[in-house]
């Protein structure tokens, strides 16, 4: 159209977000690395915590801490861009845990295959999850509800309630606690696991579409894309990712521990939904999760130097998933705000 | 057309020198608008000419920067520190596209909703409900029972029973104010709408009628208000206004034909030619016995009413519905039900339901414009951002978007320039066959030449375009050759000098005998 039909309304709406909208954006992106920042900053001055917050020791505990938290959010992402909630990735990890020591420990099984088992456990559970979700579409948050229900309980009959701790290799102990080039070993294959993540959510075609698929799955269908395919697949990808932090959940553990990982489950997605606050806000994304893990962790760790009772940290962690969401939505809902349409 | 004739001294609303900027640049710069009993008060106007800030102004949704509004008996007001209370005491009466009736509720309750439920003793007493509530729709001459389901009602009842309940507490002195209320009717209610609201304008009622259909302003309007660029280009008479010239007025400037010209040299060079798209007595749906062909180059018209099968057929020809029978020939080959083998065919779809079906919310312009085409920005399976922006700018600047940043949120553009996006989303893909159900419902005038102007620069290139349409003078001007539905079944198939209006709307209507 000719200049003179420019809309005025439109370049005045250019002009006025233009200048904020690079401050407030990097505002947004980088807002809660911030605060990480000044958490770490704060409990380093605080008198009561800084003897021992700010050594190595309690940073490798930290890190170690966060490295199967950090997983577990990651392996939920997956179906939650796609439009789903898994809530069994924590119930997914302790089976791959105990699938994983049992074979060490009760089937004297070499460390490969016992990993193996762990993350074939995982990949099993996922699949179940993706046949009952994306193929035969049941709802997800009541079904993975159910595995989240069910599988603890098969893990209670398999052990008998008794953790399986005896004959656990000893390079896999080492992986749990062990330390290489001065950051814990766990790390390594956890930082693997963040690049390739972040690399197949956000950079490739399949994360795109499945970006898609959460956001219009009628649109979705009709540029061409198979809903069903996308959605199965995220499952699969967050079983085997639940799997993968079985493994690293009985390397910790020095064994498959019953009662753990599941109460992994809440702050996993506390993480999650904190790291939808961050780097890409307003989306659920891979980075923004390990800083909110990292967040936690960090607030945690030195709320308990400082001397705080039992109880700060969960209200602590309460009142930062609340307030994370309330953001995270707020942000969602401003970016898809619908524009004075003709004005 | 002017009917009551009011004399001059006859105001209802008087609204003078609006005026509002954001930051720098001035939105609107001293409008001004005198609605009169009995008159129906169009305003018109394309993207950005102010059209919409002035009725946010006037719903107090906008604060103005200037501005008095004065009605009939009332004080003047002014317009900057307007609220929504204000506007109500100021007799206006807005319904918006968006009829805030709740489906599932009974008329009856749904004027409740916003008056307030009588009760006797402390419980709702339905009987005066109903009594009263009967009592206002006959005042529209509207046959709905109270007790009705609002979802029962066909949609442009539902409109009247909205406009009745925004009309219910019978003030003198209300002004209807009426944003785009047929943008989401069908062809056929909407003629039952504009002849009620005719009704209601020859019964007293001062009516302000925002519409991008320059053929509903110029056919019910008694007056019009052009604005563009913020100022008042004319207010006058509708009378002796025809459409091109209406549409010279919206444009700011002389449109030598919204529409295109048609091919050069249709049809009979190209029977002997394979057909690009060959449907043979295709049954899916509504659909039964369709049979049509489309070639290379021309434009092909699918019309017909609500319910005839016309999104059924295009959806069919993109793999999208398994047809009961028959076959689908895309340039000599069989297509299979499925979306991605229509894909692979060169097949594309622009669906009727721009937000439900084609537009992703939370993605970019950019992830909008190049989700079809994600292969071909991927090296080493990574997606290469400065690929995708170049795609998507040149699609920019081929198309006329108006954005301020590719990176921009699709929900923040205008419905034009979300549907431009849509169609250049599909052009990356050099379609065979471009199929586009409703291509400008909810776009305004000037984004619909340029739309109509790529279709044409498309087909000139060896695409068979297919384009549904309630639109029929969209049909008639666009069309090469257009195919009529009826119930289903293909009454007509014009061609040539019979691709006129009153041909596609008598074979539209046609009774069982036509074929």
């Amino acid at each position: 159209m000719s200049a003179t039909t420019l809309p005025g309304a439109a370049s005045a709406e250019k002009k006025t977000t233009a200048k904020s909208h690079v401050l407030r954006s990097l505002g947004e992106r980088y807002g809660l690395v911030l605060l990480l920042g000044a958490v770490y900053v704060f409990f380093s001055v605080l008198p009561a915590s800084a003897p021992a917050f700010p050594t190595m020791a309690n940073l490798q505990a930290v890190l170690g801490n966060i490295a199967v938290v950090s997983v577990l959010g990651i392996a939920a992402i997956f179906p939650l861009v796609g439009g789903h909630f898994d809530f069994s990735v924590a119930a997914t990890s302790l089976v791959s845990s105990i699938t994983c020591a049992a074979l060490l420990s009760d089937h004297h099984a070499p460390l490969a295959v016992g990993v193996a088992g762990g993350l074939l456990a995982g990949l099993a559970v996922g699949l179940v999850n993706a046949t009952l979700v994306a193929a035969l579409r049941l709802n997800a948050f009541i079904v993975t509800i159910g595995t989240a229900t069910l599988l603890p309980g098969i893990v209670q009959w398999y052990t008998g309630g008794v953790g399986i701790t005896r004959d656990i290799a000893q390079p896999l102990r080492d992986l749990g606690s062990g330390t290489w080039l001065g950051l814990p070993q766990v790390i390594w294959p956890v930082a693997v696991v963040i690049a390739t993540c972040w690399f197949v959510l956000g950079q490739t075609a399949v994360g795109r579409r499945l970006h898609a698929v959460g956001s219009n799955p009628a649109a979705a269908r009709l540029v061409g894309i198979s809903v069903t395919r996308v959605s199965f697949l995220a499952f699969v990808i967050s079983g085997g990712l639940a799997g993968i932090a079985g493994v690293l959940l009985t390397a910790r553990n020095g064994g498959g521990l019953v009662n753990s990982g599941v109460d992994l489950l809440f702050p996993a997605l506390a993480a999650v939904f904190l790291g939808g606050t961050a780097i890409d806000p307003g989306r659920y994304n891979v980075l923004g999760t390990v800083v909110g893990a990292l967040f936690v962790a960090l607030s945690v760790s030195g709320l308990t130097l400082a001397g705080a009772a039992d109880w700060v940290p969960n209200v602590f962690n309460g009142v930062a998933l609340v307030v994370a969401v309330a953001i995270s939505t707020l942000l969602a809902r401003r970016r898809g705000q619908t524009g004075a349409e003709g004005t | 057309m002017n009917a009551g004739a009011p004399g001059p001294d006859d105001v209802v609303l008087h609204v003078e020198d609006v005026r509002k900027s954001y930051g720098a640049v001035s939105v609107l710069k001293g409008v001004s608008l005198t609605l009169r009993p009995g008159r129906i008060h169009a305003l018109a106007g394309g993207n950005g000419s102010g059209k919409s800030t002035l009725i946010k102004v006037l719903a107090g949704i906008e604060h103005a920067d200037a501005g008095t509004l004065r009605g009939q008996g009332r004080p003047e007001t002014d317009l900057a520190g307007f609220t929504a209370a204000a506007a109500d005491r100021a007799g206006l009466r807005f319904v918006h596209q968006d009829l805030g009736l709740v489906l599932d509720m009974t008329v009856a309750e749904n004027f409740a909703l916003s008056r307030g439920f009588p009760t006797r003793l402390g419980s709702v007493s339905w009987s005066r409900l109903y009594r009263s509530t009967a009592a206002k729709l006959e005042r529209f001459d509207l046959s709905v029972h109270p007790g009705a389901k609002v979802a029962s009602l066909r949609p442009a009842d539902r409109t009247m029973v909205a406009i009745a309940r925004a009309l219910a507490d019978d003030e003198p002195g209300q002004v209807l104010v009426l944003d785009e209320p047929t943008a989401s009717l069908p062809h056929h209610e909407v003629d039952v709408l504009l002849e009620a609201l005719a009704r209601g304008a020859a019964a007293g009622q001062a009516i302000l009628y925002v519409s991008h259909r320059l053929a509903e302003v110029l056919s019910l309007a008694h007056w019009v208000t052009v604005l563009r660029d913020g100022v008042v280009a004319e207010s006058r008479s509708t009378a002796d206004l025809d459409q091109l010239r209406l549409a010279e007025l919206i444009a700011g400037r002389s449109v030598e034909a919204l529409y295109p010209a048609r091919a050069a040299a249709p049809s009979q060079d190209r029977s002997s030619a394979r057909p690009t798209v060959q449907v043979r007595g295709l049954c899916a749906g509504p659909l039964r016995e369709v049979s049509l062909e489309a070639h290379a180059g021309e434009i092909v018209g699918v019309a017909g009413l609500l319910g005839s099968g016309r999104s059924t057929l295009l959806r069919s020809l993109f793999g999208a519905v398994s047809p009961r029978s028959g076959s689908i020939l895309i340039e000599g080959r069989p297509l299979p039900a499925s979306v991605r083998a229509a894909m692979r065919a060169g097949v594309a779809l622009v669906p009727e339901d721009r937000h439900g079906d084609a537009l992703f919310g939370d993605f970019s312009i950019v992830r909008n414009t190049t989700i079809a085409t994600l292969r071909r920005h991927a090296r080493w399976s990574w997606l290469r951002s400065s690929s995708e922006r170049a795609a998507t700018q040149s699609a920019i600047d081929d198309f006329k978007i108006k954005i301020s940043a590719p990176g921009q949120a699709i929900t923040r553009l205008s419905g034009g320039n979300q549907q431009k996006v849509v169609v250049a989303r599909w052009l990356q893909r050099a379609p065979r066959v471009l199929l586009l159900d409703e291509p400008t419902q909810g776009v305004d005038v000037m984004a619909r030449a340029d739309i109509y102007q790529r279709l044409r620069t498309v087909a000139a290139h060896g695409t068979a375009v297919l384009v549904a349409s309630s639109d029929v003078e969209e049909l008639a001007h666009l069309c090469d050759r257009v195919v009529v539905l009826r119930a289903g079944r293909v009454t007509a198939h014009l061609r040539g000098a019979e691709v006129a209006i009153p041909a596609i709307v008598k074979h539209s209507y046609a009774d069982q005998e036509a074929s």
